[in-house]
């Protein structure tokens, strides 16, 4: 399903930013991730697989166990959209900053 | 609902007066609008249950196309906090549908919009803006649904923000 991929479709649900934050700090096996879960290990398997497929987590070998981690070229691209909000309120702070110092005056 | 996007900042003013830039249309006029645009019309109706009309308009050499918004107040405490909910509106201050504006069709509608205001002694004020989307509806809005903890990973990963 090409909804399935879209990344902010993926973000838009609790869990999976709760895995994100988790990857986010070390790259972990399927099993630790779950384990930080009260889901069922399918459940999150799931949601791995969701967040895999648009590309928010990449996997590693390392021995016999696969690793997840967190992909930061696709996160700066979702950090950048952010930042535009951020900055257009920085902008109006700039502004607000003008306008409180000319009432000074 | 889930908290979305905060940003704040601390002004040299005391909240008294950091409130005013929200409640006198002259000088929402002055702050209201990216670079370059201009603020034509600013009718405030600041009261719960009010609806202040805002409204900018492009530079020539963006079009000049005017786009209004409104902003229906559902909790003010004085030189505390305003609650409002914004929309993309006509000139008549009634709420328009972002599509029929042109917008893109996920383009966010009802964003709960939040700012607070911080006494922070010796005349200084943090304002804190915080604007809210329902994540059930997937809105361009949602895409910024990223926890804190995520923000602080990306901004490990892209270091050069941080020079800024």
């Amino acid at each position: 399903m090409e909804t399935r991929r879209d990344v902010f479709q993926a973000i838009a649900d609790p869990t999976r930013r709760a895995i994100l934050a988790l990857v986010a700090a070390q790259a972990l096996t399927p099993g630790a991730i779950a384990e930080k879960f009260d889901s069922s290990r399918q459940t999150i398997s799931k949601h791995i697989q969701i967040l895999s497929e648009c590309q928010l987590l990449s996997q590693k070998q390392h021995g016999r166990e696969i690793y997840y981690y967190l992909n930061p070229r696709k996160i700066k691209a979702i950090a950048d959209w952010a930042e535009q909000f951020r900055e257009l309120w920085e902008g109006r702070f700039n502004y607000m900053e003008k306008v409180l110092n000319s009432l000074k005056k | 609902m889930e908290k979305k996007l905060s940003v704040s900042r601390i002004f040299n003013a005391p909240p008294e007066e950091v409130w005013r830039l929200w409640t006198e249309p002259e000088l929402v006029r002055q702050w209201w609008g990216p670079d370059k645009f201009i603020c034509p019309v600013a009718k405030m109706d600041f009261r719960e249950g009010g609806v202040s009309l805002v409204s900018m308009k492009a530079p020539p050499e963006f079009g000049g196309k005017e786009t209004y918004s409104i902003w229906h107040y559902t909790e003010i405490v004085p030189f505390h906090s305003i609650e409002f909910i914004m929309n993309l509106a006509d000139q008549n201050g009634i709420k328009q549908d972002p599509v029929s504006l042109g917008m893109p069709s996920d383009f966010p509608t009802d964003i709960k919009t939040r700012v607070s205001f911080r006494e922070m002694g010796e005349g200084k004020t943090e304002m804190t803006v915080t604007e809210y989307a329902d994540f059930g509806q997937i809105t361009a809005f949602a895409k910024m649904g990223l926890e804190q903890s995520l923000g602080k990973a990306c901004s490990i990963f892209s270091p050069e923000k941080n020079t800024k």
